[in-house]
């Protein structure tokens, strides 16, 4: 019964792959995405039912390699990110049947809802994998179909960029994966992705490295994430929602399938791991401050959220390997319920960020202001997303950090006092992210949807279509439910960790507000009656009129940050000098930039980079289109065969 | 009946011609000593075979060297005569990378590479010394043939030096692996077609070059660098 509930969500998802490209009309995108909002739901009952009997499914295995099964497995663990899928989906699809309606070309909106529906099929066998095959098969697919979501607008200059950036990125880390797979299987000499078992001490220490590096790739770990702000930009933005909402924890889910299965992880391993995370939570916020691309503002600030899912997989590594299974799972819970949490806030935040750079027609947010005017009911979601990335309680932001927060307080537990100290160092570091994650929204939001308009755009914005806005509606929904039942939602799939009610906490505030507001109310009226009402405009510091370059700006809103973030934000000035000759003599023009110093992306991209570009060249050399010499090189093989295979060993 | 140990001396003697015969493929320049250098060359296969059916008693051997004998000493060296009337090219001058001088030297260097690499390799089987000789002869008859393809500039010489290749393999073939009859048929019958390609090629070069390169330029099938 449940089986054919996945069978169901497979044929949905498929037929909305197909159907877009057989018959290429608006109908046929309207049933794909119809479909993969269909296929979401089936999955929310699948994945919902196996979270809360805690019963397996069994699908059957199909043969389709001598000595290879095609094999499907669900656990908790793949049913709490199908679960997770499930819940990113169906928003994605409701506003796409809208959105995908603006693409330039008819045949690339066809492949928008085409591809959408591939990479959504893709990342859900990815979770229900059941060997390494299956994973690395569909993994591709999911790599492949959302580089081409990448590409969609492929004319312009930066989305190319963007497109290969990515493009490399994911090959390298699909090149560790197999890598860490490979080595796994000549240790245990089975493909499947069940239970380790006890294996010796310090074997594990290169499929966990490269499985480390791999999914860290993918997820946008630190130093690994200058494609995320990227390719979020470039894709459409319910691809962006996707991407970041579901395919970041699509790696999470990789990274976890193997920590779970390995029978005692290496304390080393949870230190690595919680400070990468650490690391990335920090960089991607203070990244993030200075941006002021919306799209790439949140994909560095998905950087910072992946920091903290790391840094409760590194909480729960530490605990596991000192002997504290339950800090551990509170942990693992805390990291899952952050992924889940942060799927749902940042495909809603995305979705809004789609909405107004579809009303304004850029990405800047410098252009934008006032919009809470001109497009209230986004605004009012824009907001909910931004209290929930800012874990205001009760949100669901919240809910998922206090849990992490619990586990950190509890670092005295621990018999060795460095490793305290570690903890302490990196909850400060993630109280630090915390904070400047809430400056962060304050500030978009604010710029966003407050104050006056800063350009004729912003000015003449208007609310998008319906659809549009009930697909951000699901999400910023399930942020409200999934904060405020955030106990009741845990304890129903099982996991009886401590933690507080953030129900009656919610109803508490929300009467609090209702007596402030009231109280507020009250006094207004009776200061009304005392004295009569005036009306007048607000004292603007003499000038005669208020305009909108007065107004706070993005840039001087996070300038006190910057000032202390400064030696991480390095400029750097770049000459472009042209010359009339060729002996660099004669000044023709030039400009000169001081821009910020990509830091990672110049000392730690680039070089590798060109390396390998002039090891091609001088490759390539050898292909010199002379038939002597490829019949030398063909000599020189044998010839360097003889010699290894017979003489030398 | 004739004494086994007379007959493998014959065959050593063979041996030698052989590798000499391999020698001047590799440095005579006139291209009609070098195609008949391959014709004695490959009748001195066929009478190896012939040799070693005495001592054997296989009669896969003697179907093998009629088969040389037919296609190897007749037919191919008659086709790559022919070849040679109608291109008029009577010399071979030019080297690539290698001058015959050193080319000789590099194949003493093969020949001992041979040498030691099959006796690591068989080193544990219990091969009779003849045929161990005969598989390093027949090894760097091959790699001799391979040094002849790349050092030399012209077609014919080329496909000549494949041909002489293919005669290591079938030498290698007869003293260690023993090749079934049926690879060994196919095998002459791929050089039969590469023969009358290498026919067609050449002359198609040599009546009308520039026409010729023009339509490979075209076709881009190398690019770049003088197209043979």
């Amino acid at each position: 019964m449940l089986e054919a509930l996945v069978y169901g969500a497979f044929a949905a998802l498929f037929s909305g792959t197909v159907l877009p490209l057989l018959y290429r009309s608006k109908n046929a995108r309207k049933a794909s995405f119809g479909l993969s909002f269909i296929s979401s739901i089936l999955l929310l009952g699948f994945a919902g039912t196996i979270l809360y009997t805690g019963k397996g499914a069994q699908f059957p295995a199909i043969s389709f390699l001598p000595g290879l099964d095609f094999t499907l497995g669900v656990d908790r663990l793949s049913a709490g990110f199908v679960l997770l899928i499930a819940a990113v989906v169906p928003g994605v699809s409701i506003y796409s049947l809208e959105y995908t309606e603006h693409a330039k070309s008819e045949a690339g909106k066809d492949l928008q809802a085409a591809l959408t529906n591939l990479f959504i099929l893709a990342m859900l066998l990815v979770v229900l994998a059941g060997n390494m095959v299956v994973f690395l098969i569909f993994w591709e697919i999911m790599s492949l179909s959302s580089l081409l979501l990448v590409l969609h607008d492929y004319s312009s200059e930066e989305n190319k960029k963007a497109g290969f950036f990515y493009f490399v990125m994911t090959n390298l880390s699909t090149a560790f994966l197999f890598l860490g797979f490979i080595s796994l299987f000549r240790l245990t000499g089975s493909a499947e992705l069940g239970q380790l078992g006890p294996v010796e001490p310090g074997t594990l220490t290169l499929p966990f490295l490269c499985l480390f590096t791999g999914f860290g790739i993918k997820a946008g770990l630190v130093p690994f994430h200058k494609w995320l702000p990227y390719a979020h930009p470039a894709a459409p933005s319910g691809v962006s929602a996707l991407m970041s909402g579901v395919m970041l924890k699509v790696a999470v889910y990789g990274f976890l399938r193997f920590l779970l299965a390995v029978s005692s992880p290496e304390l080393w391993w949870g230190i690595l791991v919680l400070t990468a995370g650490s690391l990335s939570a920090l960089f991607g916020v203070i990244y993030a401050l200075k941006e002021s691309d919306i799209k790439r503002l949140l994909a560095y600030s998905s950087i910072e959220n992946i920091g903290i899912i790391f840094i409760g997989i590194g909480l729960y590594i530490i605990f596991e390997a000192e002997g504290l299974p339950a800090l551990a799972l509170m942990s693992l819970t805390g990291a899952c319920f952050h992924a889940f949490n942060h799927a749902l806030f940042k495909s809603l935040l995305f979705l809004c960020a789609g909405s107004v750079v579809h009303a304004t027609g850029t990405r800047n947010i410098e252009a934008f202001g006032g919009l809470v005017k001109s497009m209230p009911v986004t605004s009012a979601f824009f907001l909910i997303g931004s209290v929930s990335i800012a874990a205001l309680p009760p949100a669901n932001g919240f809910a998922g950090e206090l849990l992490l927060y619990q586990a950190f307080f509890q670092a005295s537990a621990l018999n060795d006092p460095l490793l305290t100290v570690l903890l302490v160092i990196a909850l400060s570091g993630f109280a630090l992210a915390g904070a400047l994650a809430a400056a962060l929204f304050v500030k978009l939001f604010g710029i966003t949807c407050l104050a006056l308009p800063r350009s004729e755009e912003s000015r003449l914005a208007k609310e998008v279509p319906k659809l549009m806005l009930i697909g951000a509606a699901v999400p910023a929904a399930f942020c409200i439910l999934a904060g405020l039942f955030s106990k009741q939602l845990l304890s129903l799939a099982g996991l009886d960790v401590e933690y507080p009610d953030l129900l009656l906490l919610g109803l508490l505030l929300g009467l609090i507000y209702a007596a402030l507001f009231l109280a507020v109310r009250a006094k207004e009226k009776s200061e009304k009656e005392k004295r009569p009402a005036r009306t007048s405009e607000t004292w603007g510091c003499g000038a005669p009129t208020l305009t909108p370059s007065m107004e706070y700006s993005s840039a001087g809103f996070s300038e006190p940050l910057v000032m202390i973030f400064k030696s991480i934000y390095r400029t750097r000035i770049v000459h472009r000098p042209k010359y009339f000759d060729g002996q660099e003599s004669l000044l023709k023009n030039g400009n000169v930039e001081i821009r910020l110093l990509r830091f990672f992306e110049e000392y730690l991209y680039i070089p590798p980079a060109l390396a390998i570009e002039n090891i091609s060249k001088r490759v390539s050399r050898l292909q010199n289109g002379k038939l002597d010499s490829y019949l030398l090189y063909a000599f020189l093989a044998v010839i360097t065969l003889i010699l290894v295979t017979g003489v030398l060993i | 009946m004739i004494d086994p140990l007379y007959l493998e001396g014959v065959i050593k003697i063979l041996f030698v011609f052989v590798l000499i015969s391999a020698a001047l493929i590799i440095s005579t320049r006139s291209l009609s000593s070098v195609l008949n250098t391959y014709t004695v060359q490959s009748f001195l296969l066929a009478a190896v075979s012939v040799l070693l059916y005495l001592i054997d008693g296989k009669s896969e051997l003697l179907l093998l060297a009629g088969l040389t004998l037919a296609s190897k000493v007749l037919l191919i060296p008659h086709f790559i005569n022919r070849i040679e009337e109608k291109i008029k090219i009577r010399r071979d001058l030019d080297f690539t990378y290698l001058e015959p001088t050193t080319s000789l030297l590099l194949s003493i260097g093969l020949i001992l590479l041979s040498y030691t690499f099959l006796s690591r390799v068989f080193g544990d089987l219990a091969l009779s010394r003849l045929f161990f000789f005969g598989a390093v002869i027949g090894l760097s008859l091959t790699l001799m043939g391979m040094l002849v393809m790349f050092s030399r500039k012209k077609v014919i010489t080329k496909a000549l030096g494949y041909l002489s290749m293919e005669n290591g393999v079938l030498m290698l073939g007869i003293f260690v692996t023993e090749l079934p009859f049926i690879l060994e048929v196919l095998i002459v019958i791929d050089l039969i077609i590469l023969v009358l390609l290498t026919s067609i090629l050449a002359v198609g070069l040599d009546s009308s070059i520039e026409e010729y390169r023009a339509k490979i330029r075209k076709l881009q099938i190398w690019n770049g660098g003088e197209a043979l």
